[in-house]
């Protein structure tokens, strides 16, 4: 009996050794996906159908383990992966600050070999060496962190004009507290969001990147007038009723909500918050209908005394997936893996992204059909206002030192710190982080 | 027990009035909540936003469905279940084991290992995340219902071992000085007096470990990539996030993820008594 | 010949009963612990770990660092009135209510029991959105207020000494009913006959308490301090999901400050683990204090 399977098992290994060859030899390839997804965003169904299942149905031979996490769970994730060194094939990342260890510990593959000519049918920008000097993923599209997006039926029924100066936006703060409304809303209670989507554009105005490649390079300092300048009009928003504190206390995930329920005619985010406001297909459900999206304008910051851009904005690329650099050169894995990063940095899942969230397209060949309002405004009018592309602080400058500016800024609306005292720790984490390069 | 009720006029009317404000404050901090959270899921996210406050103008179920549809709750659920009850069931048993040994048995080692495992209660979990990673990777058990459960155990232990072996320690030797001249072996001491007798610490162990293991989300993420293998509460992080703008669909996936923990206390509640009665008698 | 005999007996019955707990417990433990330990002692940030270079050590840089840090300072305060709240809080108010229910002070002592526990079975995540959902500015609090008082505007929140007063109560709140449960468990061991036989010597109730009861806890008030120390010095999910530690840190607590090292941005192992080290040194420290005011005040049951 004990005999009798043991044969048994040797004879199944040994079908197992004649099979495994001929299966590797049809090509049948698995490879693993970390992906990066919000289940709640309006559009998901259509994303998992027309990208995903798409993919399966078109490549019999290539198996994809995806696994699908969000937020704070991703970036534990990628860490761990990172230390033990393994890294699933294609992984979702950032150009820059948020996926630093990929980037810096050559944990992902250059992409340009495999990029070829197929490099003439992206925008330039999309092609550039990424913060680990190669070409770690082809970005799908360019962003403005910061995007002013105005309620306009809302300043009509009170009688006000979209601002076109930010006295205009100031003379407003009273107007509207004493109808009981906020003048502009932001989700700061993570405490990116201040920096990222509105102190950015700010420093942009009043510093100028080529002012922060000296700072970056020791040349200059934080606690130069023109860092000052920009922490100091910060500061001027509270005093001027323009942001409220009460933004600290309000989730990033709440205020498109209370955006569209009308609790203040200003909402300062990303421009890709315009995604959040449009119809879910599984629902048929918007924060706001695509009738009263007409009413929805985006645009940058009003003019500022004293400011050095006009109507500039911070941009920085988007997102993409990179490629192990586990996976061997030539090998069928690769292939594979290059045939998915393929599609999903192609024409047709950009046409998607574009219909569902209203991103601009990094490639010029991209076909799509009619977006709703929210959308429409933000790819044909949002992006020709702006005038110039600065930094996003987060983007250009590592933790170490974005992070003293991110708390420093929750510090000044609260009252704690002045801008002097934020300037004087930023340039002293700054001078922390020089010295260890 | 029947005679435990005092006369009322026992206790000062200032501290009884003191006693019914905390008691009814708790009550109504604690079902205000709730229910608004179970009435905001029978709205529809639309509805929400115009009437976060008041009564459901059209209430609606549709947002259960559709959340558990597209959390795919029903797998989760049932691997919730798995690993809670089997880690639970662990727990209780190899820490009762343990605490007996050290608390009835003397040996050099106990003051070692015992203090070893009190180490364990004050570790954190952040701090253990990625060398517990790259641990389960190395013996091959990353993705596997074992890779979680035996960290769930043995994170669950340290405060299991420390709270059976000062029950036990309150068992009076007599107890077990008794049944050896009997000349009863250990184990059958362990299985016919200790276990029967450790029900109240067992019940505690329970409640400890059921609700935490039921809502732990951070460490099954790092230790399983297949969404087979995850549980309830990673389903409901996702409806949890910054970005969230489907409110319908959040709330009932709260609710989903609240309502089985209210069954099982309810449920439970009546073996809390009776086990704790159990141990009332003989202790 | 006997008694070597009922020795081995006694020591194999003690290995085969701490063998596996022991064995599960190391094996999850102990190599992260030392691990968490050596790193404290480098500059590791990230990266493939069991390659060469990719960390050195650098002493006590880190915990230097970390003691410089006003954030480490801020988080540990927070960490010291959490466990105010949960120590002389959440143990005298779940004894309070278990010995209401237990003596049978109020009806409906079924209902109140669960009332009170409930917050603690729920998940830590519906919990803190709940509330962060519940004190927002637009939330139910203010709204309702306002019906009363237009304008009015939850400003506790905002007030960085007094942010963290939110965050107590919802912690009051949620781990109240978890020591409800255990006194409640702990009040029914005790022999009926002996409070019966104190009210018959003519004790009144506050002496009942007291003289007999009291003390006859004293075993389980320590366990439930080293519990209640021992979580609130761990405390993490909650906050995580009710403020992230904001607004400006100012709600941060150890653990929270930990994983901003570890896992936001690039990260910073090194200084995250030092963090946890030292929170553990706190906590024995801690538990040393409770164990030897124990010592001196209680007798044990």
């Amino acid at each position: 009996m004990f005999k009798r399977s043991i044969l048994f098992l040797l004879s199944l290994l040994l079908v197992a050794g004649v099979f495994v060859p001929v299966i590797s030899a049809q090509e049948n390839v698995t490879i693993t996906v970390l992906n990066y997804m919000d289940l709640t965003a309006p559009g998901t169904e259509r994303t998992l159908k027309e990208v995903w299942y798409a993919f399966d149905e078109q490549h019999p031979n290539i198996t994809v383990l995806r696994e699908d996490l969000y937020l704070d769970a991703f970036h534990n994730k990628v860490e761990a992966y990172a230390a033990a060194d393994k890294l699933p094939d294609v992984v979702y990342m950032w150009p820059g600050g948020r996926s630093t260890t990929l980037h810096t510990k050559g944990l992902v593959k250059d992409l340009r070999p495999l990029l070829g000519d197929e490099a003439q049918y992206y925008h330039e920008y999309a092609t550039v060496d990424q913060a680990g000097g190669f070409l770690a993923l082809i970005p799908s599209t360019r962003t403005s962190s910061h995007a002013m997006f105005v309620n306009v039926a809302l300043l009509d029924e009170l009688g006000l004009e979209v601002p076109e100066t930010y006295e205009e936006l100031a003379a407003m703060a009273p107007v509207l507290q004493a109808k009981g409304l906020d003048t502009v809303l932001m989700g700061a209670q993570d405490d990116w969001v201040l920096q990222s989507c509105l102190f950015s554009m700010l420093a942009g105005r009043f510093v100028g990147d080529e002012k922060f490649d000296e700072i970056k390079a020791g040349q200059a300092k934080f606690t130069d007038p023109e860092f000052m300048a920009a922490l100091e009009f910060y500061a001027q928003l509270y005093a001027d009723g323009v942001l409220s504190p009460k933004i600290m206390n309000t989730g990033y995930g709440e205020v498109k909500s209370l955006f569209a329920a009308g609790h203040a005619p200003f909402l300062i985010d990303g421009d890709w918050a315009a995604g959040n406001f449009v119809t879910d297909e599984s629902t048929g459900e918007a924060l706001i209908s695509p009738e009263d999206q007409k009413q929805i304008k985006m645009m940058v910051f009003p003019a500022i005394p004293g400011e050095l851009h006009a109507n500039s904005s911070s941009g920085t690329l988007g997102v993409g997936y990179g490629m192990s650099a586990n996976i061997p050169d030539g090998s069928a894995k690769e292939a594979a893996a290059w045939e998915l990063i393929k599609w999903l940095s192609g024409p047709v899942v950009q046409g998607i992204s574009l219909e569902t969230t209203g991103t601009l397209p990094s490639r010029n060949d991209v076909g799509f059909a009619d977006v709703e309002p929210i959308l429409e405004e933000r790819i044909f009018n949002f992006y020709n206002l702006i005038e110039a592309d600065t930094y996003i602080l987060d983007d250009f400058f590592e933790a170490d030192v974005f992070m003293p500016i991110n708390i420093g800024l929750q510090e000044i609306g609260l009252g704690l710190a002045t801008p002097a005292e934020v300037a004087e720790a930023t340039q002293e984490a700054f001078d922390i982080w020089f010295a260890g390069q | 027990m029947e005679n435990n009720k005092i006369k009322k006029s026992d206790f000062h009317p200032f501290i009884r009035f003191f006693v019914f404000l905390v008691v009814g404050i708790f009550t109504i901090l604690t079902l205000y909540p709730l229910f608004w959270l179970a009435l905001s899921s029978l709205k529809t996210t639309t509805e929400f936003m115009k009437n976060s406050m008041g009564w459901p103008l059209n209430p609606t179920l549709q947002n259960y469905p559709a959340a558990w549809e597209r959390a795919q709750f029903t797998n989760l659920f049932i691997n919730s279940l798995f690993f809670t009850v089997i880690s639970t069931l662990a727990i209780i048993f190899l820490a009762l084991m343990a605490g007996f040994a050290f608390a009835k048995i003397q040996s050099k080692a106990t003051p070692f290992l015992h203090g070893s495992f009190i180490m364990g209660i004050l570790l954190t979990l952040q701090s253990i995340m990625v060398p517990l990673f790259l641990a389960v990777n190395l013996v091959g058990l990353y993705n596997t219902r074992l890779g979680v459960l035996i960290p769930y155990v043995g994170m669950g232990l340290p405060i299991a071992i420390y709270l059976c072996t000062e029950y036990i320690r309150s068992i009076p030797d007599s107890v077990v000085d008794s049944a050896r001249i009997d000349g009863a072996s250990y184990f059958r001491i362990f299985l016919n007096i200790i276990v029967p007798m450790a029900k109240p610490v067992a019940v505690t162990l329970a409640i400890l470990n059921v609700a935490g293991t039921w809502n732990e989300f951070m460490l099954i993420n790092i230790l399983v990539s297949s969404d087979a293998l995850r549980t309830l509460p990673v389903g409901i992080l996702k409806f949890t996030g910054t970005l969230v703008t489907d409110y319908g669909r959040m709330f009932a996936a709260l609710n989903i993820g609240l309502i089985p923990m209210l069954i099982f206390y309810l449920l439970f509640r009546k073996q809390i008594t009776k086990g704790v009665a159990a141990g009332a008698v003989k202790g | 010949m006997k008694k070597t005999m009922f020795w081995s007996e006694k020591r194999r019955a003690y290995l085969l009963l701490v063998f596996p707990a022991v064995l599960i417990y190391w094996a999850v433990m102990a190599f992260p612990t030392i691990f968490s330990f050596v790193l404290s002692l480098t500059d590791y940030n990230g990266g493939p770990i069991f390659v060469r270079q990719a960390f050195s050590f650098v002493g006590f840089t880190n915990y230097l660092r970390m003691f410089q840090d006003k954030f480490f300072w801020i988080s540990l305060k927070n960490n010291v009135f959490i466990m105010g709240i949960s120590v002389f809080g959440q143990i005298p108010l779940g004894f309070l209510f278990a010995y209401v229910l237990h003596r049978k002070l109020v009806k409906f002592g079924d209902f109140v029991q669960t009332i009170v526990y409930l917050p603690s079975v729920i998940s830590t995540i519906v919990i803190g959105r709940l509330w962060q959902l519940f004190f927002s500015p637009y939330g139910p609090l203010v709204t309702f207020m306002q019906k009363f008082k237009p304008g009015w505007y939850f400003s506790l929140a905002n007030d960085p000494q007094l942010a963290i007063i939110p965050v107590l109560f919802v912690i009051l709140w949620m781990y109240t009913g978890t020591y409800l449960i255990i006194f409640l468990a702990n009040l029914q061991k005790i022999d009926p006959a002996l409070i019966e036989a104190a009210r018959i010597d003519g004790a009144t109730e506050w002496q009942v308490l007291t003289k007999v009861i009291l003390p006859a806890l004293s075993g389980v008030i320590v366990t439930a301090s080293i519990l209640a120390i021992s979580g609130s010095l761990k405390s993490f999910d909650l906050i995580y999901a009710l403020t992230a530690g904001n607004p400006a840190r100012r709600t941060s607590v150890l653990a929270l400050y930990m994983y901003d090292y570890a896992f936001k941005h690039s990260p910073k192992y090194g200084l995250a683990n030092a963090i946890a080290v030292v929170m553990v040194l706190l906590s024995l420290v801690l538990i040393g204090v409770v164990k030897i005011t124990e010592g001196k005040f209680g007798g044990k049951e």
